[in-house]
């Protein structure tokens, strides 16, 4: 009886979970991927918390995949760059913004900036924010290729 | 202790039947059988490895394994015949007509035969496995860290915290990183008592999940509040090497989840120990409920960690920063942060650097936190981010680094949670002495350290007492459950606090009768951290009582509490509290009642301490106090 439920279990949390997978959240600032407990009621949402439940499906994602936004220019072929500055766009904006920060170092790991070229990288990105950040909807391929080109100027 | 009986289903087996394989190609069949001769002789099926990989535990005749997945085992009845498992497991090693092949989809089983058994790779099937290399070149592991997640600031049952894994990679930041986590999947479309009812008894299916650490971060950091402990093992990058081989293994297959005990963290211990077998983990909790922090703790007993790194909530770091900014900071960066101010004026305005720096920084993360959250919608959120940080960035250079973070005493360092109280009084001019015991789990009185400040849940705590002269002891209470969460407001989060107390209490009646009542008491409110009082709250309660000595047999009251939380330093606190309720329905004279109390609970050491109390109750006809000194063990 206990395995029939757990089978109807399965069977309507894959339909639940195709159903959250479409929430395509666009490209650009505020596309974070959000939780899916932020859709439940806030009972379910604290008993959620309380027993470390997840809704929809538990994924393997090694890769999320960048390509239903626009893509860098050819020069940045860093599939790993640009998988995490597409998943860390709200992150890294405020990083640069303010010169320093963990995701702003990851950055600078992706694209192989010596450690004693790190602060001169960085004070760089900060002084070009409004050329890498130029509007809310920017996506993040502008933001690496201008990354990429900020960072090669002298 | 394991509640499952045996459940014969009689489809998968036929099912496998279908999909199992052909027989081996010619060529291989003689090298196939002289492994499997190899295989019983040396009774591999019995080998501890074998049982970790296939989560075998001992069960009534045999052994079982934890795994309620059909599609993990490759014999029909893998599930409780570990020889038969490993027979298949070698004969699908050997059928290259599977697809995935066998070696491809189960590769900690097939490195660990081939290993064993010194199988030449040349007399096998060789189909590479393209997808399981992408998969270890993208992970990439080279060392291993536990992950503990603290307690959810406003959800008291989450202080139990949540432990993951995350696979270290060659690349300096952690974030890109992969974190692997085990949790129920759970229906969305159920109601949290359905939830609760079905995550406790095993209704739901637990898997594995790897996901990038960056994600994981997010989650518990930035969107629940909950700060991160690192602790850092020292497996070997061979070792890390075979438990990422057997997660790869478990995509995808699941087991049925128990809350209390097949949980999260349980289960991550086996994975641990297909990295290092000669570790054992799983086999030392045998309790009806393993807490992530128990398991944290064995795995720091057996020697597997190195060291810990915290990662501080973005809401302990928007207090922290808030903290050094001061008030006038403070409310610009909430002017920033709902848009009543454009980001330019506070560039402009006559402050030093490092402080438009600091307020900017503060109106960025509260602004993202706010989204996060939901509070403020995508495109208010985008244009008012990128105002407040295009502000920032003109600001040249980071701020100089102000007084670092606090780090708060990590997790391991709390009280165990089990606790045994003696304790002696004078209840109305009587005297008595009392025991009580509770399986778990922290309460307002016990030492802070490790734990929420302001959490408190208490499952099954009993008390007996005995007064001298009485033929008998008498149960004096039995809380079911007792939970209270005092969640400080401050300037830029606003929780609510509550509680919920249920069980049987013994409560005084007019004429010098006691007798016991069932209770039902929740509660909710706010509290604020005032100096120099510590947490202070108020709550409005409502109050049920059921007992045949009250009239209708029941009394029901309305009415509210307040009180203060302090720890005055690292041995002692101060716990006060006044009470007032007035009867609504059923009784209404007995259910009116006030009660004042004040503990100072003293802290000897990590798992002892002392807690010297006094109170009073003024109800109809009943005025009575009682006066006591508890001391608690807590093991």
């Amino acid at each position: 009886m206990k395995k029939l439920l757990v089978m109807v279990a399965a069977l309507s949390l894959i339909v639940a979970g195709s159903a959250f997978a479409a929430g395509n959240t666009g490209c650009g600032l505020g596309t974070t991927i959000f939780k899916d407990t932020q859709n439940q009621s806030t009972l379910v949402q604290v008993v959620a918390v309380t027993t470390n439940g997840t809704f929809g499906n538990q994924t393997f994602g090694i890769s999320s995949g960048t390509s239903e936004c626009a893509q860098p220019a050819k020069v940045v072929q860093n599939e790993r760059l640009n998988e995490f500055v597409q998943a860390n766009l709200d992150e890294l904006a405020r990083d640069i913004s303010a010169g320093k920060g963990e995701t702003l170092s990851t950055v600078a790991e992706l694209m192989g900036v010596p450690a004693g070229d790190r602060d001169a990288f960085n004070s760089k990105l900060q002084a070009n924010f409004h050329q890498i950040f130029p509007s809310p909807g920017v996506e993040y391929a502008h933001v690496v290729d201008t990354i990429v080109s900020v960072s090669n100027q002298g | 202790m394991r509640r499952r009986g045996a459940r014969p289903f009689f489809f998968f087996p036929l099912l496998l039947l279908l999909l199992l394989p052909s027989p081996a190609q010619p060529g291989n069949d003689g090298y196939l059988a002289e492994l499997k001769g190899e295989a019983s002789l040396r009774r591999l099926q019995d080998d501890r490895y074998w049982d970790v990989l296939l989560f075998y535990k001992p069960a009534a005749g045999g052994r079982r394994s934890l795994v309620d997945d059909p599609k993990f085992f490759l014999s029909p009845g893998g599930k409780r015949d570990p020889g038969a498992e490993l027979s298949a497991t070698l004969d699908a090693m050997f059928d290259d007509s599977m697809s995935p092949p066998a070696r491809c989809r189960f590769p900690a089983r097939y490195e660990w035969l081939k290993e064993t058994l010194a199988i030449d790779p040349a007399r096998m099937p060789g189909p590479d496995c393209p997808e399981l290399d992408n998969t270890l070149r993208a992970i990439n592991p080279m060392s291993a860290s536990l992950i503990f997640a603290s307690g959810h600031m406003n959800a008291p049952a989450s202080m139990f915290g949540h432990t993951f894994l995350r696979l270290n990679s060659a690349y300096e930041s952690p974030l890109l990183s992969y974190a692997v986590n085990y949790a129920a999947t759970i229906n969305p479309k159920d109601s949290g008592i359905a939830y609760a009812f079905k995550g406790i008894f095993g209704f739901y299916p637990g898997y594995y999940s790897i996901l990038p650490y960056y994600a994981k971060v997010r989650e518990y950091a930035a969107m629940d509040q909950r700060d991160l402990w690192e602790y850092r093992t020292n497996l070997t990058e061979a070792e890390v090497r075979r438990m990422a081989l057997h997660i790869i293994e478990m995509q995808g297959v699941y087991m049925d989840y128990y809350f209390l005990d097949e949980n999260c963290s349980y289960d991550l211990l086996f994975l641990l120990e297909a990295a290092r077998p000669s570790v054992t983990l799983t086999d030392r909790h045998k309790g009806f409920f393993v807490a992530p922090i128990e398991t944290l703790r064995s795995v720091l007993a057996a020697g597997l960690i190195d060291n810990v790194v915290f990662r501080a909530s973005t809401a302990r770091r928007i207090r922290h920063k808030a903290k050094e900014a001061g008030e006038a900071e403070v409310a610009i960066a909430k002017s920033l942060a709902s848009g009543d101010v454009a980001p330019s004026t506070v560039v402009e305005e006559p402050l030093p650097p490092q402080s438009k720096a600091r307020v900017l920084d503060l109106a960025a993360d509260f602004t993202h936190y706010l989204y996060l959250k939901k509070e403020i919608p995508k495109d208010a959120y985008q244009g008012r981010y990128l105002g407040i940080l295009a502000a920032r960035s003109t600001v040249a250079g980071p701020p100089p680094e102000s007084r670092p973070l606090p780090v708060p005493a990590p997790p391991e360092s709390g009280h165990l949670v089990s606790r045994a109280s003696l304790a002696a009084g004078v209840h109305d001019g009587s005297a008595f002495l009392e025991a009580a015991y509770r399986p778990a789990y922290h309460s307002l009185e016990d030492p802070v350290e490790g734990f929420n400040d302001g959490s408190q849940i208490v499952f099954s705590e009993a008390a007996v007492r005995w007064y001298p002269g009485d033929e008998k002891v008498r149960l004096q209470r039995w809380d079911l459950i007792d939970i209270v969460s005092l969640a400080p407001r401050d300037a830029f989060f606003r929780p609510v606090s509550w509680k919920v107390q249920t069980g049987f209490a013994t409560r005084d009646f007019p004429g010098d009768v006691e007798s016991l009542v069932y209770e039902l008491n929740p509660g909710g409110g706010f509290s604020w951290n005032v100096s120099p009082l510590g947490i202070a709250y108020f709550l409005v309660e409502t109050d049920l009582a059921v007992s045949g000595r009250f009239d209708h047999s029941f009394a029901l009251a309305m009415g509210g509490s307040a009180g203060i939380a302090r720890q005055v330093s690292d041995r002692w606190g101060v716990l006060a509290r006044a009470r007032y309720v007035y009867g609504v329905l059923g009784d209404r004279e007995q259910g009116r009642r006030f009660t004042g109390s004040l503990k100072f609970p003293f802290r000897l050491s990590r798992n002892r301490s002392l807690v010297l109390e006094g109170d009073h109750t003024e109800a109809p006809s009943v005025h009575v106090g009682t006066i006591r000194i508890t001391w608690n063990a807590y093991f």
